[in-house]
This record gives structure tokens, C-alpha cells and sequence, in this order.
């Protein structure tokens, strides 16, 4: 078998300061394959393949095309190698025509120049002064014109080459991009979380363009979580969890369940000091809610939830399914475009955040730099960066920095933020990670909210606080607040919630208790669950302890 | 060999960057036009001498220092405030002059007692560079098109207006000159008692306290100062962005058309078609030097006097052009960009062999 | 009638060069991504440069050649500002003009009011002499300076260059989204740089226009705000090659007409109904101060519309101008 590798990719290791990304992982992909590279978030997809576009150089092991070594310094390196990328984010220039965006950064010169023709302009072409003249100060544009516009039309790819970027759809964008990898003859084509933006249609209709292109040699490498789209169109998968190689099997020989298993890892519960709680009145009721992402493009499906006091639901999803637009437009900080809801009987929907904060809604963001603190101002000016009009604070137009800071000194104090000499002088950009978040779930919980959403809370937070936070939640929980904690992290979500919930492509699609289901089943879930709509149903019995 | 240099992102900015930056741009600054006076083969230190010393050790020089630096104040704050939110108020000159232009108009044709008809024309003049402003801020707030480009636009066509008016309905009848009538005495700024400062300085102090006040006791000022530093939290937490905006945009404007009214009445006793002080200009660097607070704006804007001041006694006395203020300033403003540099990255410089490439790279981001 | 239409084409055209000189230079530049507030002291460095050395060395052409390099080097601290240091565009550009204007003030000091006789006006060899005879047009188009002729060149040139070659090419992708520009290759550093020396060499050609062209003296500030004009044609020409020299026509125009407002008398007569009403309006438009007004109104006017099309939205300018860039990987 190792013999059809076209690319070998051998043990493989890649750390980064205080998280081991790749531990030793090998791949090889074989010459006109579909191979499907699937694995959670962090489990270290991306960073492999960035190592085998060029943008990082591995720390360990090494990377064999056609059995010779390959190194590479950068992206170029690897264009030349025959290694195309097709990033998630297009990168492409909407003002400019599709040829433009294809050839930009090739430099061809003109037809004039390009030495094509005999006699004296073909002589002093070859100079190299001239040549370099010519490339920089023509552009050659109606024979690659040609050659882009009869490579779309062999894939039957729609698009007249002349026409402007902006002018087209998602879908046609994207089409681009895989042009600017054929248009440089690229051998193999990673392709990233394609069908992320694409309707369902134009989906399909990328798997058949890339199942032609396999047909004519082409390597290609899919990086996915959605267990459909490995069924559908990959002839292998590899499976990584956890920054390691879990195995690479033959997709027509597993199925769904057996994929998830292997990307999740077996079933292991941890002990938590959670004592039962009673849930009391509905704190929270979300109906129907449907919102679009930054992009315009719809994050929401018509979402319904329901958080009850002295509960924790978990909501477990990969990143992309519509999670942070849910929590966003839960705590009225993202417009809904359809759809409910209800805090406490009230009816809150398109309401300020003002107005949801006041209500008693309290928020943990997922990016804590960009959307929970302010970097260069104290720890002071953060700790009340919601509370500052509360009355304990100010009077009138008047702000009583005394009291701030000494509320500040308390949040410090009893949710144990280190590295503080000072709140007044030390700014939030200068705490660690895992100082900040605690900093900012202090902010948000020591005035005892009815509903907590937390995003990610414990991501990029060094273990001590993970814990302290963990232990946080619970209390919260304890004290009568229903929190909606969301997390790509399984173990999390099992040890903390009274309910797990899973969103996929912005619907909610399966409800359960930890104790009635299982990672794996979960994790299934996350991933698109069996491909067929029997299995999306919101099933009460999980499929713990079953087997197929 | 090979000179290598390597730019680290500093994690925190040393304290004494922080304080020390003002002292050391205007020390650089000065030692740089020192090689244009130079040039000209004039002694740099006679002419600091004169510039600083001899200013601020005379009466007269003190005098004309504060009256100078009166709307300097102004204008500084006029730039400050807004800046606070991370906005530009490039057109504080332009403010200026609608100030100077309803401040006069009051002041001409309006006859009141001078303790009625100075808050009058104060009022006039904060609310016409207000009004000014007010296009710019709209378009900013709401279509999210860049202040610096329209605020700039705007200071153009007020200077022309201006023009306009001097030359025509507000031109002083008999001679022909593009000047309006000479201010009635009510409506002139007196001299404080004893010291014999000009009065304006009170007020410009006035409003260094207040704006010091705002910003650092109130919650508006909180607000402000959230939005700058991060607009996009300061939304999540409730803030509205639409309502800092405009507030800090609408105050510097009127801040500035304070600043006309106080030169037409304090100072220049008519409006002219050469009044082009340039001072909403000179209020950037007045208002990058003291970022850090309404006081430290103050004492920018009393350097900048000093050197104003210093500047047309060089020329005078050592037929230096008075363009050399014009110099230093820019120089100022060079340094403290610069400078803004050194305080987000470290530089290391070394001789030797390149460092290994996969070696380095500080990558953040999803694995 | 024809001698006021001849004498306003001659006054267009000649307020003109200097604007399509500027303002291409700053179109350059702005299409990179990086905007330049420095122009009008730009100018002044190459005015006074160019001047100088003309008045040495008795050569026209040195002067010019002095100029362009003048505003080049000059140029260069503020890509060194923004591009390398990803200082604010805006403050930088500021500093640079109070510095050209404040250099040249105090340099330019014992040169002032001294006077030469400037490029002289041609015709263009073996047509030239034809294409005089149209009416109005033809000797305000064809009877010129060659800093004239080169301005009219130079806008055809700048086009071929954005549009159809592959330098230009990699700079206009600079100034949309520097990021697109770097994987596919393209030197974004190298491109920001050789756009903003472009645009400051193009500012000092221009500069050198008006002092060995136009006014064919010295005097300090003798831009008179055409530097801010030609930011403003920019914006107005949204960042086409051709529009800039509509634009500076028309802002030419606006010039001009100032000049011969006076013999201009644009009062209806007292029988016209609502004359009352309408006349006093009408010299208010046409008063010539007000009518310097009028470039940047209709700036204003323009970059409002241009934002307010929404189908267009993301074309409204250079995607990335006044944003820095720098890679954040290794």
C-alpha cells in the first residue's frame, strides 16, 4: 500500500507553546483519491495540513511526494510542488475579474513577450532584462483567459472568467478558488471545510466536480467533521483526536457510528460533586430563533430551548453550527430575524443589551479580548465594565471609583485572580488567560444572575483555573441560576450538565441526560448523525451500551 | 555577517515609556531643527534661549504665552475628547472659524452689557462649531464614513465662508477692507487684575477641569473611555456607540468654536479674512502629547505657546523665520508616532548567522 | 461670447494640470492602501526644489528632474511611517505637510519673490500648429507647457499601468486586501512603497509645474490648498485614472470661473417673476469665494452617494486603504 502514496506525511509532531498540536501523525494519500481528513476541533487537522501547504514547518518527521523529501519554507514553496490550497475564508478580490484573481501574483507576461514566436522579438526576449521588463509591465491576459475559461467549462463550472468576483454567489466563489489551483497544475488539492457555506445543491454539485477531478489524477484531501460529507464523496479517511493519528480506514468499510467512536474516544465519566438540584420555573424560552452570522449567511434554523432555574444545559456542537450566533442573540447582543424570547415571563426578543443585562442575563463570551474586556484599561474598569450604572456605584451622573474599586478587589478576591498588585494599575491585557476568564466570570456572576451563558468558558485556560471555573458553574447552578454552558469540550459538557443538548447547522437536534446517552452518541451527533433525517429526530433514549 | 533585527511584541509597555515619551519627542524634536538653525548659521542654543528662556522670564512673554495658549487649550481639547473614543476631530480649525464668525456677528451687532453679551457670544460660538461638526459626526455615526476625510473637507469650506462674509454682509461699512467692524469693548475680553493675563485663561482652565472631571469621575466619562478602548465589548455590555459618538463629536466642535470666539474677543478684536491661525492643526500634536489626561493637554498646549511666542521673537531678533515652529511641530508629531512604535514592539538588533526559520513564529490561532 | 468661453477654457485647463499631476500621484497611492495627507507639502518641496535648481543651473529640465526625486525622498519617510511602523496614515500625512510647508518656508525664505521665465509655452510639432486653430478649445488645449502635455500623457499611462500590466496588477490587490495579495505571492511591503514614492514623485512633478510653469516664481505656501484639493479629487474621482482628469476639469472649471466671475453678471432681469427671490441666490452661488467651495462640496456630495449605493458597497473604495498590514505568522 505504501507504494501508491503519492504523499506521505511520516510522524509528523508540531508543538506550540504549552499544547502539543500534532504527536507524530502520518497520512498518505494515494494518487486520484478522495481522502477525508476528520477529527474535532483541536484535534489537529488544520495544523497538519498548514504544515503541508507550507505556512508552518513541522518540528519532527518529514513529508515524501513521489518518495522524494519535500521541504518547504512557505506556500509558494508548496504551489510549486504541485500542492494547492482552497482555503475556508475564499481568498479572493472582489473587485477584480476572475482571471485577474487567478493569475495575480503568476506575473505573465503579455503574448508578445512570451517567446512564443520566432525571429528577433523572440531573441530579445529571452534577455533577461527584457523578459523581466515584460513580465512586470505587461499582463498577459487573453491566453490564460482562454485556458481558465475552457478549464471551468471542462467541470462544467458555470462562470464566465471575464466577470467580476463580487458579482458572484458563494458557490461560484468557491469554484474560483479551485480554478486558481487547477490554473497551476496542482497534483493535490486540500480542500477546507468546503461545504461549510454551500447549500446543500451546490454541495452535491462539488462533489461531482471533485470526483471528476480524482478520476483525472488528482489528489485530494477533505478536512471535515460533518459525517455525511465523508460517506458521500472520500474513498479513505484518517481520524485524528487529540493531536494523534486515531487510524485511516476505508470509508465504504464503517460507518457512522464507528467514525464517531473513533473521533471521540471511548466513554469515560468523570466524578463530579454534583449534587441533584430541583429545578424550579422556566428561566429562560427561546422559540423558533433564527439569525444570520456576520457574513449574512443564515447561522439559525429555527431554534427552541428551554432553561429552567437551578439547571445546567449543555450545548455541544463542532464550531461553525451555529453556536456563538445562539448565545449572541440569547443575551440580545445579535438581532434574531425570527422567532422568540421569553426571560422570566417577559418577553425580551429585540431587546438592547441593556435591557437584557438589566433583566438579569449575564454573558461569558468566547473570544474574552475582543468582546469581553477592554485590553488596556485596569482590572477595575473591567470588573465593572456592565455594572457601572448600578447603584451601589453611581449617583446621579457621578461615579464612585472607590466603590468600583473595591468591588473590584472583591470579584479578585473570591474568584482567586492572580497576579494582581493593584486594580487600578494593572490592565486586563496583562493577566494570563486563565486570570481574565476567572476575572470576567466573577464579573458576571457575583450579581447573582437568573441566566448565565457561557461560551467556551474554559478554552485556553490553564488547568488549575479549569477547575476553579468548573467548580464555579456548578455553584452558580446551585444557587438557582439556569446556565447554558456551550462547549466543544465532551468531558465538560458531561460532567457539568443536567441536560445535553447538540446544535447542528443551526437547529437543535438531539436532547438528552449524561446518564441516559453517550459521547459517542453525542459526538455522532455533532458530526450530522446517520446520514438520513430517522436519526435527527430529538431521541430521549440515547444509544448508550447499543451496538450495530 | 548579517545585521539581523528582530521585532517582538512587548507584552506590557514599560512604565517609564509611558510618562517619559512627552519629554523625550520634544527633546528629539528640538535637537533635530537644531541642524536647521544650523543651516542658517544660527547658534541653536541662543535661539532655545531666546525661544524658551527669554519668553518665559519676561512679563511680556508671559502674557503673550497665556494668551496664545488659551486657544490652544481649547482647541487641544477640542481634539482630546473626541480622541478619547478613538475618533479624529481633524476640523477643530474649521470649528474654530464658525466660532469666530457667530462670536463676532454676536459681538458686532448685538448691544448688551459685556457681562450678558460675552457668555452670549461664547454660547454663539459653541454652538455654531457644534453645528459644524454636526455633518461629519452624522455621516460617521450612521454611514460609518471616515471623520478625518469630512471633518477636513469641512475646515475648507469654512475657511472660505469665512472669506465670504468678511468680505461681504459682514464686512465693516465705510473702508474696504475684508475685515468685519471692530468689536465693541463689551464684547472684549478683559485682562485679569494684578496679573494681568488675558481672561480667557480662566475659562480654558474651566473647562480643563471640567472635561478632567467628566472623564474621570462620571459615567459618561467611564463610557467614553470604555469605547475606546474597545468598542465592541463596550457594546456587549450596553454601551451605545451611536450616543458617545455624537456626544464627544458634538463637544469638541463646540469646544472649538469656543476657541474662535475667545481669539476674535481676547486677542484679534475683529474677524479678518488673513485669521488662519492654524491652531486646529497644532492641536493634534497638543492632543497626542497629552494623551494621557485634560491637564497634560493643558501643558502641551503651553509648550506649544511657548514656542509659538519664542518663535516670532527669533525672527525678530535673529531673523530666523518664524517657519522653524512649524518644523519642531512636525518633528514632534514624527517622534511621537515613532515612538508609539517602540512602546508595542521590542527591537533586538544582532550580527550573525540567520536564525533557524521553523525555529521562530509566535502563532496563536485553531489547531 | 467667444473670447469669455476661450479665456475660461484657457483658465480650466491651466488650473488643471497641477491637479491631474497631484491627483494621479495620490490615486497611485490610495490604491494601495495607503493614504497621503502629505501632498500639499509634497508639492511645496518639489516647487521649491525644482525652483532652486533652476534658478542655479539656468536648466528648466533639472529643475523638474530635482523636484521629482525631492518628492520621492521625502515621500519615503512617510511609507517608512506606515508601512514598516503601521503608524496612522492620517497623522503621518499631516506631520509630512507641516513639515514640507514649514521646510520650505524657512529654506525658501532668501528665495522668495525671485522670478524666471519658466517653460515656455509650445505647440505640438507638425500638428500642433493646426490643432491651435479650433475654436475655444484649441489654444488652451495645444498651446502649453510640456509639464502640460506631460499631465494629459501621463493620465493614459497611469490607466495602462493599473489596468494592464502585472505590477499594477499586484498593487491595486494590495490596496483591496493585502492579506489575498501576500499568499498569492505578491510583495505587499514592496508594492505599498513603490506606490506611495510614485505618489510623492508625481506630487513633486507637480509642485515643479506651478513654480516653473505656472507661476514661475517662488513664494512660500504658493500650493494654496491644491494639495488638499487633489486629496479631495480623488474621492471625488473614486479612484479611476480617467475620472481624475474629469475631475480636474471640472474643479478647473470651478477656478476659473471664479477668475472671470466678476465680468459675469448672472442676475435675471427685475421683469423675470420671482426675480426678487432668485437673484439674490444666484450671487451667492456665483460669488467667487464661494464658488472655491465648491471641489469639496461636490466631494462630499460624491463620497456620500458613492456609500449610500449599496449594490456596490464593497467597492466603495480600495478595500484596505488606511489599513495596515503586517503578517502576523512567521
Amino acid at each position: 500500500m505504501t507504494e501508491d502514496a503519492y504523499v506521505r506525511m511520516e510522524d509528523i509532531t508540531k508543538t506550540f507553546p504549552g499544547v502539543v498540536a500534532n504527536d507524530e501523525v502520518s497520512l498518505s494519500i494515494r494518487k486520484g483519491e478522495i481522502h477525508g481528513l476528520l477529527g474535532e476541533n483541536g484535534a489537529g487537522k488544520s495544523t497538519l495540513m498548514k504544515i503541508l501547504y507550507g505556512l508552518y514547518t513541522a518540528d519532527e518527521g518529514r513529508i515524501l511526494l513521489d518518495g522524494e523529501p519535500l521541504e518547504m519554507a512557505s506556500p509558494q514553496d508548496a504551489i510549486d510542488a504541485g500542492i494547492g490550497m482552497v482555503h475556508q475564508h475564499f481568498k479572493l478580490i472582489p473587485r477584480l475579474s476572475v482571471s485577474k484573481n487567478i493569475v495575480l501574483g503568476m506575473r505573465e507576461p503579455s503574448a508578445r513577450f512570451r517567446g512564443d514566436s520566432d525571429g528577433l522579438l523572440s531573441a530579445l526576449t529571452s534577455a533577461r532584462a527584457v523578459s523581466g521588463l515584460a513580465r512586470r509591465f505587461t499582463l498577459g491576459l487573453d491566453e490564460p483567459e482562454t485556458e481558465i475559461q475552457s478549464l471551468a467549462d471542462d467541470y462544467g463550472f458555470d462562470i464566465d472568467v471575464t466577470s467580476k468576483v463580487w458579482e458572484l454567489g458563494v458557490g461560484e466563489r468557491q469554484r474560483v478558488e479551485i480554478l486558481k489551483a487547477l490554473y497551476r497544475d496542482v497534483d493535490l488539492l486540500i480542500l477546507d471545510e468546503p461545504t461549510a457555506v454551500l447549500t446543500p445543491g451546490e454541495a452535491d454539485r462539488l462533489f461531482e466536480t471533485l470526483r471528476e477531478l480524482a478520476t483525472e489524477g488528482l489528489s485530494i484531501i477533505i478536512i471535515t467533521h460533518k459525517l455525511d460529507e465523508v460517506n458521500a464523496v472520500t474513498d479513505r479517511v484518517t481520524i485524528l483526536r487529540d493531536g494523534e493519528g486515531v487510524g485511516t480506514v476505508e470509508t465504504a468499510d464503517v460507518d457512522a457510528d464507528a467514525l464517531a467512536r473513533m473521533m471521540v474516544g471511548r466513554d469515560v465519566l468523570f466524578d463530579v460533586d454534583k449534587e441533584p438540584v430541583a429545578t424550579g420555573e422556566t428561566v429562560l424560552e427561546a422559540s423558533g430563533l433564527r439569525a444570520t452570522d456576520d457574513r449574512g449567511i443564515d447561522a439559525l434554523a429555527g431554534v427552541d430551548l428551554t432553561i429552567r432555574e437551578g439547571e445546567i444545559v449543555g450545548l455541544a456542537g463542532v464550531s461553525g453550527n451555529g453556536q456563538k450566533e445562539l448565545a449572541e442573540a440569547l443575551v440580545g447582543v445579535r438581532e434574531t430575524t425570527a422567532g422568540r424570547i421569553t426571560l422570566g415571563g417577559e418577553d425580551l426578543t429585540h431587546a438592547s443589551p441593556r435591557t437584557f443585562i438589566d433583566s438579569g442575563v449575564s454573558f461569558v463570551p468566547e473570544d474574552r479580548h475582543v468582546e469581553g474586556c477592554a485590553d488596556d484599561l485596569s482590572v477595575m474598569h473591567n470588573a465593572v465594565m456592565k455594572g457601572y450604572g448600578d447603584e451601589a456605584f453611581s449617583d446621579g451622573p457621578w461615579l464612585d471609583y472607590e466603590a468600583t474599586a473595591e468591588y473590584a478587589e472583591r470579584l479578585v478576591d473570591e474568584f482567586d485572580v492572580r497576579g494582581i498588585t493593584d486594580v487600578e494599575e494593572i490592565t486586563a491585557g496583562e493577566l494570563s488567560g486563565g486570570n481574565l476568564q476567572k476575572l470576567i466570570l466573577a464579573r458576571e456572576m457575583v450579581r447573582e444572575p437568573d441566566l448565565l451563558v457561557a461560551n467556551q468558558p474554559t478554552r485556553g485556560v490553564d488547568v488549575g483555573a479549569i477547575e476553579f471555573i468548573r467548580e464555579r458553574l456548578v455553584e452558580q447552578r446551585e444557587q438557582g441560576t439556569g446556565v447554558l454552558l456551550l462547549s466543544e469540550d465532551l468531558d465538560e459538557i458531561f460532567d457539568l450538565s443536567d441536560r445535553i443538548l447538540v446544535i447542528y447547522e443551526g437547529e437543535i437536534v438531539y436532547e438528552a441526560t449524561p446518564a441516559e446517552t453517550s459521547r459517542r452518541r453525542v459526538g455522532l451527533e455533532m458530526n450530522g448523525g446517520d446520514a438520513g433525517p430517522a436519526s435527527r429526530q430529538v431521541a430521549v433514549d440515547g444509544g448508550h451500551g447499543e451496538s450495530r | 555577517m548579517k545585521l539581523d533585527v528582530e521585532l517582538t511584541p512587548r507584552e506590557q509597555v514599560p512604565r517609564w515609556m509611558g510618562y517619559g515619551t512627552p519629554v523625550f519627542t520634544i527633546l528629539a524634536a528640538l535637537a533635530v531643527s537644531a541642524v536647521a538653525l544650523l543651516a542658517l548659521g544660527v547658534s541653536p542654543l541662543a535661539a532655545y534661549r531666546l525661544m524658551f528662556v527669554q519668553t518665559l522670564t519676561t512679563s511680556f512673554g508671559m502674557t503673550e504665552t497665556i494668551a496664545k495658549a488659551v486657544p490652544l487649550i481649547f482647541v487641544g481639547l477640542a481634539v482630546y475628547l473626541p480622541l478619547k473614543a478613538q475618533l479624529w476631530n481633524i476640523g477643530a480649525e474649521g470649528q474654530l472659524f464658525l466660532g469666530a464668525i457667530a462670536g463676532s456677528w454676536i459681538g458686532v451687532n448685538v448691544s448688551l452689557p459685556g457681562y450678558a453679551l460675552l457668555p452670549l457670544m461664547f454660547l454663539a460660538g459653541g454652538v455654531a462649531g457644534a453645528v459644524w461638526i454636526a455633518v461629519p459626526a452624522w455621516l460617521r455615526a450612521k454611514l460609518g464614513i471616515n471623520e478625518i476625510i469630512t471633518t477636513l473637507l469641512f475646515v475648507f469650506i469654512a475657511a472660505e465662508i469665512k472669506n465670504y462674509l468678511v468680505r461681504g454682509p459682514m464686512q465693516a461699512p465705510g473702508a474696504n477692507f475684508p475685515q468685519t467692524a471692530q468689536l465693541p469693548v463689551a464684547a472684549r475680553l478683559p485682562e485679569l487684575p494684578v496679573i494681568g493675563f488675558p481672561a480667557g485663561i480662566v475659562l480654558a482652565i474651566a473647562f480643563v477641569a471640567v472635561i478632567h472631571v467628566v472623564l474621570n469621575y462620571t459615567r459618561l466619562g467611564f463610557e467614553i473611555t470604555f469605547i475606546g478602548a474597545n468598542d465592541e465589548a463596550a457594546e456587549h455590555a450596553g454601551m451605545s456607540k451611536l450616543k458617545i459618538y455624537t456626544v464627544v463629536l458634538l463637544s469638541g466642535g463646540a469646544i472649538a468654536g469656543i476657541a474662535g470666539v475667545s481669539e476674535i474677543a481676547g486677542v484679534q478684536g475683529r474677524l479678518r479674512a488673513q485669521f488662519a491661525p492654524g491652531y486646529g492643526f497644532t492641536a493634534i500634536p497638543i492632543a497626542l502629547l497629552g494623551r494621557n489626561g485634560a491637564v497634560q493637554v493643558m501643558l502641551a498646549a503651553c509648550f506649544f505657546a511657548v514656542l509659538f511666542v519664542g518663535g516670532s521673537s527669533i525672527q525678530t531678533l535673529l531673523s530666523v523665520p518664524a517657519a522653524i515652529v512649524d518644523i519642531i511641530q512636525a518633528l514632534v508629531i514624527l517622534f511621537l508616532i515613532t515612538a508609539e512604535f517602540f512602546k508595542q514592539y521590542r527591537i533586538d538588533l544582532s550580527l550573525g548567522e540567520r536564525p533557524d526559520p521553523g525555529a521562530t513564529g509566535s502563532v496563536e490561532g485553531d489547531l | 461670447m467667444a473670447g469669455l468661453l476661450t479665456g475660461l477654457a484657457n483658465a480650466t485647463v491651466n488650473a488643471s494640470t497641477v491637479l491631474i499631476l497631484a491627483g494621479l500621484g495620490e490615486l497611485i497611492s490610495e490604491r494601495a492602501g495607503v493614504l497621503n495627507l502629505g501632498v500639499e507639502g509634497i508639492m511645496l518641496v518639489g516647487a521649491l526644489s525644482g525652483f532652486v535648481t533652476a534658478f542655479v543651473t539656468g536648466s528648466y529640465w533639472l529643475g523638474f528632474g530635482v523636484a521629482i526625486l525631492a518628492g520621492g525622498l521625502i515621500s519615503l519617510l512617510h511609507a517608512f511611517l506606515c508601512i514598516s511602523l503601521n503608524s496612522d496614515q492620517a497623522v503621518s500625512g499631516i506631520m509630512l505637510t507641516l513639515l514640507g510647508t514649514g521646510l520650505t518656508t524657512y529654506f525658501g525664505n532668501s528665495w522668495s519673490g525671485k522670478s524666471i521665465s519658466g517653460f515656455p509655452e509650445r505647440t505640438l510639432p507638425l500638428i500642433g500648429d493646426y490643432l491651435v486653430e479650433i475654436p475655444v478649445i484649441g489654444s488652451a488645449l495645444f498651446q502649453s507647457t510640456v509639464t502640460d502635455y506631460a499631465a494629459l500623457a501621463l493620465v493614459p499611462i497611469v490607466w495602462c499601468f493599473l489596468y494592464r500590466t502585472n505590477v499594477g496588477l499586484e498593487l491595486v490587490s494590495v490596496g483591496e486586501d493585502p492579506e489575498t495579495a501576500d499568499t498569492m505571492g505578491v510583495d505587499v511591503f514592496k508594492m505599498r512603497y513603490l506606490a506611495v514614492v510614485l505618489g510623492g514623485m508625481f506630487a513633486g512633478a507637480a509642485g515643479a509645474h506651478l513654480s516653473l510653469a505656472f507661476n514661475e516664481i517662488w513664494s512660500a505656501s504658493m500650493t494654496a490648498g491644491r494639495g488638499w484639493i487633489a486629496v479631495a479629487l480623488v474621492i471625488f474621482a473614486r479612484w479611476r485614472p480617467e475620472r481624475i482628469l474629469l475631475g480636474a476639469y471640472l474643479f478647473g472649471l470651478f477656478n476659473a470661473l471664479q477668475l472671470y466671475s466678476q465680468g459675469i453678471d448672472l442676475t435675471l432681469g427685475a421683469g423675470v417673476p420671482l426675480a426678487g427671490l432668485v437673484n439674490p441666490v444666484l450671487s451667492f452661488v456665483s460669488n467667487p469665494t464661494i464658488m472655491s467651495t465648491y471641489p469639496y462640496i461636490v466631494t462630499l456630495l460624491v463620497l456620500v452617494v458613492t456609500v449610500l449605493r449599496a449594490e456596490n458597497r464593497e467597492l466603495a473604495q480600495p478595500s484596505a486603504l488606511v489599513q495596515s498590514y503586517s503578517r502576523e505568522l512567521d
